[in-house]
């Protein structure tokens, strides 16, 4: 640690001090208000300590950022051996276990079969030793196979079949706008949201844009010709549905903003109310 | 005090008038008469049948309504549908619908200490009340029954989708088969795919590490898996060229898979003493403990490459916009379509979606692997053609086409 | 046979979950139902892995004294923290000598790092001593001590204040701000795209801009350009989503398949 460094580091210890005291006597009376003026100024500290990466790589951004990686793995590693092993694996495993965690012990004729995967839990761990790592591939395997037959007829469902079904539409009428001949269609042209024009319109730009955006993703044939300018359509509304995609995002991301800034400036601070 | 006693009894004295003004025409009898003819007529015709295309443990009740709903009287108002398990009662309810409707699922747990509880073949019983707003006038049915509920061992609802497995299962085995007996298949240039080999190569000259990222999936996400035998690949080139890989871990099962896909590789190159069990390692299982850590690398390590593949979510502009202010070449890809566009913004190269499977079957360099990606195409012609078919059957009308397509649950 | 049994493990729960699909009776539901079940146990034993992974990459850093090894204490004290808030709970009162306990631990982990650390015999020593000597301390600490105890599960699950106090006051700031700093990271990935010269990013910008401006009251003909935002976001929006989600629907199917049928094998490794 150089100078300059030392020096900065130990203004924000003196600020964060100088917070922690001021937020104590301010919650005096409270019961724990000095552990409770320690873990708010920790929070501002913490919080002011990631914005800092804005500006670049920075001690205090590499200690929030450790803190953060071993807090946040012990956390979920208590969360799930408390409720998912003890809440709801060691009730129907044993009841001299239930009794030790104080569970409930959940009696059924199939609970022998929850030992499977406390066997195959282990069998993962062997990872560990050097000379039955291979016995870890067994879990994995069931886990991959599983989820993969899961998927396989899952997304056969929702993106194959239902989406197909769904490019099935009308392209000169629909049940609100029945075709009523080319001479009503001519004489009631305008755009607004209602009118037939834009009805048609908008169902022949998705099915196009359907039929050329699954021409774009051919792997197998040479992009030339017709079929090379069905596929440079695709990519054209390819990109401007994530330009669209983007601009909608933008407005959320900043109101998440405001929140922290919030939390700086009337938890922390106490500046506005 | 004289005034204010005047004043309350005054008062008092009005109030009862009033009471008693309204109370005189409802004690006649006439109002009996005309709420005895408020009762609404019964339904009729009901009919109960076990559930189809279900694990059991449920009834459909169907019915004609009462004449008094929107006709008649028209004063019904719900019908409450009550079960037994017995002719005589006592009966339970079942549900209760808005008057219009003339069907009802009656549909139980399958747990026997659940109070919802239905039993499956055994006789059960139905009743249906036609009930008006005001709860006490109402008519009961008579006990219709017995009808027994069971599941079923397959599902006619989800045919459409067998016969979709079994067309791509077959198109499939046909296109693997050819490819395994040395036919040639030609696969489209892919940006991103051709990018990675140079990105290794860039990485070598400039001393640096590349860093691969799996994303936030699961091993159960197919995109994951995806990015495996893309890993594999890069794995087995940087072995090649003895460049550092760096592969920080979201979840710890697809650590282990990533550690065994990355030591194969390093043997397959031949290179077995090169590898660390700390290249593939685990962070935490919290999206942005992971992401801060990642960024954390990317500044520190300065990797010349980034690689992201496999399933990202918010955090998916956070790492690609510090690699790219870090000045590495990013490829990235991804089956999240909220997330391709930052990708594509912050990264030079991106797989968008499918792209991505397809990056995973070329960089296996197995032609087996080629031989599902022509499956997968023949699939997209029939997209094609099936919507095209099916614009015309909208068009005209032919809704035994559009409705081959129904699945139901 | 180490190599084929995984792969017959993967085409049998493959083949049955595809099966199970069709098959709507109690009998097959409940064989999905466990399976799940089992999945999710296995994942908390891999956890422990995980775990096991980071610690030992903490450590590595700290024996061989790379760059920033010292923030590596700081994850150590932080998976011993919240470990230690995970699985004690205060029992009476006050918390009597429970934060004493919590710094003898820390430093006790602390000493044994320096001892794997150090390279000369002396100082093996001192930090053996030391480490050694916190324990003691610790040990006694936890028997003699009544104000706290080891293990808890109550019907709310975990609550210890310390733990959901950690939670509140370490973790959340640092995730919300995390997340807050996408505010900016979007502000520059939009200015990345504006110096982009080609007709794709063109296309992209021109549709960000658009429905970026759809709730800006102030833009001249701010009317039109939400009904043009909006007619973009529903109708080639919803085209190319459902081109894409085909795409990947597809993908998806044949990766799966080929992870079956064992035509894929990339992600089992050799060895």
């Amino acid at each position: 640690m150089n100078r300059t460094t030392l020096i900065v580091v130990a203004i924000v210890a003196a600020l964060f001090a100088v917070s922690w005291i001021a937020h104590a006597v301010s919650m005096s009376g409270q019961k724990d208000n000095v552990v409770d003026a320690f873990m708010l100024t920790m929070a501002a500290f913490l919080t002011l300590a990631i914005f800092s990466f804005l500006y670049r790589d920075n001690p205090f951004y590499k200690f929030a950022e450790h803190l953060f990686v071993g807090v946040s793995a012990a956390f979920w590693m208590c969360q799930g051996f408390w409720s998912t092993i003890v809440g709801n694996l060691i009730p129907r495993l044993s009841e001299g276990l239930s009794g030790f965690f104080q569970v409930p012990y959940q009696a059924s004729s199939w609970n022998f079969a929850y030992w499977i995967p406390v066997i195959l839990g282990l069998m993962l761990l062997m990872r560990l030793t050097k000379d039955y790592g291979w016995l870890s591939r067994w879990p994995l395997a069931l886990i991959v196979g599983t989820t993969a037959g899961l998927n396989f007829v899952r997304y056969l469902r929702s993106d194959f079949i239902v989406q197909v079904s769904a490019t099935f539409m009308p392209l000169l009428s629909n049940e609100s706008h029945p075709w009523e001949g080319f001479g009503a269609f001519l004489s009631n042209l305008n755009l607004a949201a209602t009118g037939q024009l834009v009805t048609i319109v908008a169902n022949w730009v998705i099915f196009l844009g359907v039929i050329c955006g699954i021409i774009y993703f051919f792997f197998s044939k040479e992009h030339t010709g017709i079929f090379g300018r069905a596929s440079r359509v695709g990519i054209w509304i390819l990109m401007i549905t994530f330009g669209a995609g983007f601009g909608y995002t933008v407005m959320g991301r900043i109101s998440l903003l405001v929140g922290r800034i919030t939390f700086l400036f009337k938890d922390w601070l106490q500046i506005i109310s | 005090m004289k005034y204010k006693i005047l004043i309350v009894g005054m008062v008092l004295l009005f109030g009862l008038s009033s009471v008693w003004a309204q109370s005189e025409p409802e004690e006649s009898d006439s109002v009996v008469i005309d709420s005895a003819e408020l009762f609404p007529a019964p339904v009729s015709d009901i009919k109960l049948s076990d559930k189809p295309n279900d694990h059991g443990h449920a009834v459909v009740v169907t019915w004609e309504p009462s004449a008094d709903d929107g006709g008649g009287k028209n004063n019904v108002v719900q019908y409450e549908i009550y079960w037994s398990t017995s002719f005589d009662g006592p009966f339970d309810t079942a549900g209760v619908v808005p008057s219009g409707t003339r069907e009802f699922e009656h549909v139980g747990s399958k747990d026997p200490d659940d109070p919802k509880y239905i039993p499956d073949n055994t006789d059960l019983f139905y009743q249906i009340d036609v009930v008006t707003a005001d709860p006490l006038i109402r008519t009961t049915s008579g006990t219709e029954g017995p009808v027994q509920c069971s599941g079923q061992w397959y599902n006619t609802g989800r045919t459409p989708v067998l016969i979709a497995v079994l067309i791509f299962g077959l198109l499939t085995a046909v296109f693997v088969t050819s490819a395994r007996k040395g036919r040639k298949l030609y696969v489209r240039p892919i940006g991103g795919i051709e990018a990675v080999d140079d990105a290794i190569g860039r990485a070598t000259e400039m001393g640096r590490p590349i860093l691969y990222v799996l994303g936030l999936g699961s091993a159960a996400d197919v995109a994951t898996i995806a990015s495996f035998t893309i890993l594999g690949r890069v794995a087995k080139r940087v072995a090649e060229y003895q460049t550092e890989l760096i592969v920080p871990t979201y979840d710890p099962i697809v650590m282990s898979v990533a550690q065994e896909v990355v030591k194969s590789a390093y043997y397959d190159a031949g290179r077995p003493e090169d590898y660390k069990e700390d290249i593939v390692h685990f962070v935490t299982q919290s999206q942005f403990a992971y992401v801060a850590a990642v960024n954390g690398t990317m500044l520190r390590e300065l990797p010349a490459t980034n690689v992201y593949m496999g399933k990202f979510f918010a955090e998916s502009l956070l790492l690609a916009e510090t690699g790219s202010l870090a000045g590495s070449i990013q490829i990235s890809g991804t089956d999240e379509i909220a997330q391709i566009p930052f990708f594509i913004v912050a990264c030079d190269y991106t797989l968008i979606g499918e792209e991505l499977y397809a990056a995973s079957a070329y960089l296996g360099r197995e032609p087996k692997l080629l031989g599902s990606l022509k499956a997968q195409d023949w699939a997209k012609a029939a997209v094609v053609i099936l919507a095209i078919i099916g614009l015309i059957a909208a068009n005209l009308g032919w809704d035994s086409f559009t409705n081959l397509f129904q699945v139901v649950d | 046979m180490r190599r084929q049994i995984p792969f017959a493990l993967v085409f049998i729960f493959g083949f049955f979950m595809i099966f199970q699909f069709f098959v709507p009776h109690e009998t097959s539901e409940f064989f999905y139902e466990f399976l799940l079940d089992w999945i999710i146990v296995i994942g908390i034993f891999a956890l422990a892995l995980g775990i096991w992974s980071l610690f030992k990459v903490s450590v590595e850093k700290i024996k061989l004294g790379k760059e920033g090894a010292q923030y590596s204490y700081v994850t150590l004290v932080g998976l011993f923290l919240m470990m230690a808030f995970g699985f004690t709970q205060k029992t009476g009162e006050g918390w009597g000598l429970y934060f004493l306990w919590i710094v003898l631990c820390g430093a006790c982990i602390v000493a044994l790092m320096r001892l794997r650390a150090s390279a000369s015999a002396g100082s093996k020593r001192m930090w053996g001593m030391m480490a050694l000597g916190l324990l003691i301390g610790a040990v006694l600490v936890a028997i003699f001590d009544d104000a706290w105890a080891f293990y808890f599960y109550t019907q709310e699950g975990l609550s210890n204040s310390m733990f959901r106090d950690f939670f509140d006051y370490i973790m959340m700031p640092i995730l919300a701000t995390m997340f807050a700093l996408l505010a900016f990271y979007i502000a520059s990935a939009a200015y990345r795209a504006f110096r982009a010269r080609n007709l794709l990013a063109s296309l992209l910008l021109l549709a960000a801009l658009l429905v970026m401006s759809r709730f800006n009251p102030f833009l001249p003909g701010a009317e039109y350009v939400a009904k043009a935002s909006n007619w973009l976001m529903n109708v080639p929006n919803m085209a190319a989503q459902r081109a894409i989600v085909i795409g990947i629907g597809l993908g998806i199917v044949g990766t799966a398949l080929k992870v079956i049928l064992g035509i894929e094998r990339g992600y089992m490794g050799k060895g």
